[in-house]
């Protein structure tokens, strides 16, 4: 596939990406044809994001001595440790401990250290140019750094303002009349590459021209859509069983992948969706909440530890029967019950006797093991095991401080996709698949419609009660 | 490395070098690999800071630390690295790149193409040989074949004789052949030779060296350091001068930084003086300053170069007090005292009362020793001579209104007087010593009237006489090199107070050395 635009010919400049149409390709294209001595950097925004263009770029056999990667937050942090007295920080913002508080701080300082050139030798030293992917995403102040740091490299952004739907980090940078007035518009890309790819050119065009319907915030007509596009209708009454349906259904070829996009602002009903569709699992946030809080809660001495293992596997797995498991567990230990312990309750019950990481393992292990049993929750229960096993070893860390360790080293690394992936349109955003399953489009903005609607490649599957989807 | 090269001998006080380098190129400034370790130099208040700096150049600092184990460590240094317990080094494409070439005493490791050789620098050609070597050996095997055993052949029979014996089985036909391992090469291997295959380490010392520089200036764009000990080593002067055109002494802007030891004349009459550096010890310090580019000093610098590798310099008003100096140094050379020379005073010739000044102040102002030997007949300069004195420099002048003719004829005792006479007649003949004399009394004394029991007024006569215009009796170095080391010193203990005070002193600055 060619690409429509040279990166590496643009000096200073802005790249407009819709969804699809072959960004990371045009990225990884730019960076293996680049041959100077110097790498280039490039920064994008979430730590997913790295490590998903980082795949890519392994897949594509882009020499690691041609680039750079980091994100912008990752990349200012470095600065940070490199030149503590120039950026004049607290140290204790680089803990990030505080992450609302520590990162405005660390994007003020990196921002004041390239503010006062102190560093544009060295950075033309040290990279052949700077590329920002996702550029909608960046906030003010990270919009900043990377104007300062062009000063030194030549710079070009790349993202698409339809997709910025990242704003919980403060305000995003203006795309017409911040982002284009500092790199000048080097084009858009306009060719559905992901459906092309996928023999559904038709698809992608049609979505290419529901782009300007939703930048004009027009509402999008289901029936006039091509068949790729399918209306599942809401009646008001079975609309639970209906989305389960949507959810559950196949996708197309043996190893077809479902995205489904579910209400962000209910992630308890999402994993009770991942648990009731075959094969559904949830993608997790970045945070893990739960992972930490089943490492700070772990304490071999804690006379309930036996509850707190169960219930953890009945939060992350289906059909595990958490609470009638521990009473049937307290019932055994009172010599009470009338029925002999089952294999997972035998392991329990040892686990009791006798507490320890690799029983809290073996327990786990074999509550999974049972009938009917899966986890629709595997990031969690793998770093879980993770968690557990890091503190068996030698040099024993605490199961809290192993929790974090655990969703640090998961932040940096990218998870093949599940059958059925539920999530947010904010988690699943840069995902693809070739189903893409909206359960709840009344509550979604443009910008969210746009980044759902995008993310099938063969088929859109929309839970609505409304044959026109228009923009909250 | 020895216990030895520790300050004392003692090897509680690591050695610890550190040196800081600029101009650094791209991958030296690389954020990747240096970002801990990059500073910044402030060339207008000569300070390092520890980070980068808008309008300071980007520095590293390399730090060689030698502790008791004697084992050498090389770290990048930087105070923000050192806190959080980080040591890196440059890495080792960057350390063979800035790495300097010395040209020591052995020079020659660099005719070949060995790790580190200036042959790897000039450009990115390898000799890629080690198939042809290792075909070389498999031939020379063959070749060499049964040879020996000709020659061995009865090596061979006792040996094969003495194995049946002891019922070793060796086979039949021992043979003698060429031992594989014998037939090895290693790094080096390749090496210049002439036309007449003679390897080109055996030039001399002095054309090595030459060569050296000459390849080092062509690799500069990759290694820009060379490092020269003792330039003058085993080079004739003009080739010297070739040698430091050859590294782009005189050049508007230079090719390569040279850090160049020299206790040649020559070499430095031939630099400027931004380029000329005195290191002196002063106070168990080592003080390195700049000679710098004034007039008067690039002049000294030309006129007088022996001059800037001595410790203790006397300026001297002309060619008399030059030959004083040097009689005074012959003289002590014959009374078996330490001469002048050793005791590290070196004298110039300023060339007049009116030039004085120019000279003793520029040394003055990089620190040397420096003493004036003065007449009194014509003044200096007084703001000049106040200066000099307030800076710490020492004045020997003779008697109010005298030169140093005038102070001898003066100061010495009858017999010293008619040994001076004696030397004039020597130099010149009776009759113009005597003309001379009638002159300049006009008429009212002879040469045969210089007698002892010399009236003040006929000394003063006689030193007037001395100083003919029509034809000086001792103005110049070798005349009065004689007369000092066969009259004056051999007389001074009979001379007045005053000639004796002064000769005391100027003997007792110049040797002191304090």
């Amino acid at each position: 596939m060619e690409t429509e635009i040279d990166l590496l010919a643009v000096e200073r400049g802005t790249v407009t990406a819709p969804a699809g149409c072959g960004k990371t390709h045009l990225i990884a294209d730019a960076l293996s044809r680049h041959t100077g001595a110097k790498p280039i950097l490039v920064l994008t925004h979430t730590n997913a994001g790295v490590a998903a263009l980082r795949g890519r770029l392994e897949r594509s056999r882009v020499p690691a001595s041609a680039y750079r990667l980091a994100t912008i937050d990752g990349w200012a942090m470095r600065l940070l440790t490199w030149f503590p007295q120039r950026c004049g920080h607290d140290p204790d913002i680089l803990s990030v401990t505080n992450p609302r508080n520590h990162y405005p701080a660390i994007r003020a300082a990196a921002r004041g250290l390239l503010a006062g050139r102190h560093i544009n030798d060295i950075l033309a030293a040290s990279y052949d140019r700077l590329i920002v992917d996702e550029y909608q995403d960046c906030s003010v102040p990270q919009h900043e750094i990377v104007v300062h740091a062009s000063t030194a490299l030549r710079t070009c952004v790349l993202g698409d303002p339809l997709q910025a739907i990242f704003t919980f980090a403060g305000p995003t940078a203006d795309w017409e009349r911040q982002v284009k007035a500092e790199f000048p518009d080097a084009g858009a890309l306009n060719t559905p590459w992901r459906w092309i790819n996928a023999g559904e050119e038709a698809f992608g065009r049609w979505l290419l021209d529901m782009r300007h319907v939703l930048i004009g915030n027009g509402s999008i007509d289901l029936a006039a859509a091509p068949a790729n596009v399918q209306w599942v209708r809401l009646d008001g009454v079975n609309d639970h069983r209906i989305r389960v349906g949507a959810g559950s259904r196949q996708a197309p070829g043996a190893d077809g992948r479902v995205l489904i996009m579910a209400d962000s602002t209910n992630p308890t009903g999402q994993r009770e969706f991942a648990g009731q569709i075959p094969g559904g699992v949830v993608v997790e946030n970045v945070d893990m909440r739960d992972l930490v809080v089943f490492g700070e809660r772990f304490d071999l001495t804690s006379a309930t530890l036996v509850d707190h293992v169960i219930n953890f596997a009945g939060g992350v797995m289906v059909n595990v029967g958490a609470t009638a498991m521990c009473q049937r567990i307290e019932t055994l230990r009172a010599g009470r019950a009338r029925n002999p312990p089952t294999e997972a309750e035998a392991v329990a019950l040892r686990f009791c006797e006798a507490p320890s990481y690799a029983g809290a393992i073996e327990l786990l292990e074999t509550i999974n093991a049972q009938g009917g049993v899966r986890a629709h929750r595997p990031a969690i229960l793998r770093g879980a095991y993770e968690v557990l096993n890091a503190c068996r070893g030698a040099q024993s860390a605490t199961p809290a401080e192993a929790a974090v360790a655990v969703r640090e080293r998961a932040r940096l690394i990218g998870r093949p996709l599940a059958r059925r992936t539920v999530g947010s349109t904010l988690l699943l955003k840069g995902l693809e698949a070739d189903v893409a399953v909206i359960l709840n489009p009344a509550v979604m903005d443009n910008r969210h419609l746009y980044v759902a609607m995008t993310r099938g490649a063969k088929q859109l599957i929309v839970c609505s009660a409304n044959q026109h989807l228009v923009p909250v | 490395m020895t216990d030895a090269d520790f300050y004392l001998l003692d090897v509680a006080h690591p050695i610890v070098i550190t040196v800081t380098i600029g101009e650094l190129d791209d991958a030296l400034k690389s954020l990747e690999t240096y970002g801990n370790y990059l500073r910044s130099f402030n060339a207008a208040t000569s300070t390092i800071a520890d980070e980068p700096e808008a309008g300071s150049e980007t520095v590293l600092s390399i730090r060689l630390t030698i502790g008791g184990d004697l084992d050498p460590i090389w770290t990048l240094a930087s105070d923000r690295a050192e806190a959080v317990g980080q040591a890196r080094f440059l890495t080792w494409g960057d350390r063979t790149r800035i790495a300097p070439t010395r040209i020591g005493a052995l020079a020659d490791n660099n005719l070949a193409w060995r790790r580190g050789s200036v042959l790897n620098r000039i450009s990115d050609e390898r000799p890629e040989m080690s198939a042809a070597l290792a075909d070389a050996a498999r031939t020379a095997r063959a070749t060499f074949g049964d040879l020996a055993e000709t020659q061995l052949g009865e090596t061979l029979r006792i040996v094969e004789k003495t194995a049946t014996e002891l019922g070793i089985p060796i086979g039949d036909g021992l043979k003698a052949m060429l031992d594989t391992h014998s037939v090895s090469f290693s790094g080096g291997t390749i090496a210049l030779h002439g036309s007449d295959g003679v390897p080109l380490r055996a030039l001399g010392i002095g054309s090595t060296r030459l060569l050296l520089a000459g390849l080092q200036r062509k690799a500069a764009d990759q290694a820009t350091l060379i490092l020269i000990d003792e330039l003058e080593h085993g080079l004739e002067p003009h080739r010297i001068l070739r040698l430091l055109g050859s590294i782009g002494a005189k050049e508007a802007a230079p090719p390569i930084q040279a850090f160049i030891t020299t206790h040649s004349p020559v070499a430095i009459r031939e630099l400027r003086g931004d380029q000329l550096f005195v290191v002196r010890k002063t106070a168990g310090r080592h003080e390195v300053t700049v000679v710098g580019t004034g007039d008067a000093t690039q002049g000294t610098i030309r006129l007088y170069p022996e001059a800037f590798l001595a410790p203790t310099i006397v300026v001297c008003e002309g060619a008399s007090e030059v030959g004083l100096l040097r009689g005074m140094d012959l003289h002590r050379a014959a009374q078996g005292e330490q001469s002048l020379t050793a005791a590290g005073v070196a004298w110039v010739d300023a060339q007049g009362v009116s030039k004085i000044y120019g000279r003793a102040n520029a040394f003055r102002s990089l620190g040397y020793r420096v003493a004036v030997l003065r007449d009194d007949d014509a003044q200096p300069e007084a703001a000049d001579e106040d200066a000099f004195i307030a800076s710490g420099g020492a004045l020997f002048k003779w008697r109010a209104g005298c030169a140093l003719e005038d102070e001898l004829f003066r100061g010495l005792g009858d017999q010293g007087v008619q040994n001076l006479l004696g030397r004039a007649v020597e130099f010149l003949d009776a009759d113009l010593v005597g003309e001379h004399i009638q002159s300049a009394s006009n008429g009212q004394h002879t040469y045969a009237a210089c007698v002892f029991g010399l009236s003040t007024e006929l000394r003063i006569t006689l030193g007037a006489a001395a100083r003919s215009k029509r034809g000086s009796w001792f103005k110049s170095v070798t005349k009065m090199e004689s007369v000092t080391r066969d009259i004056l010193l051999p007389h001074l203990a009979n001379a007045d107070e005053t000639l004796r005070g002064t000769m005391a002193a100027l003997e007792a600055w110049m040797v002191r050395g304090d």
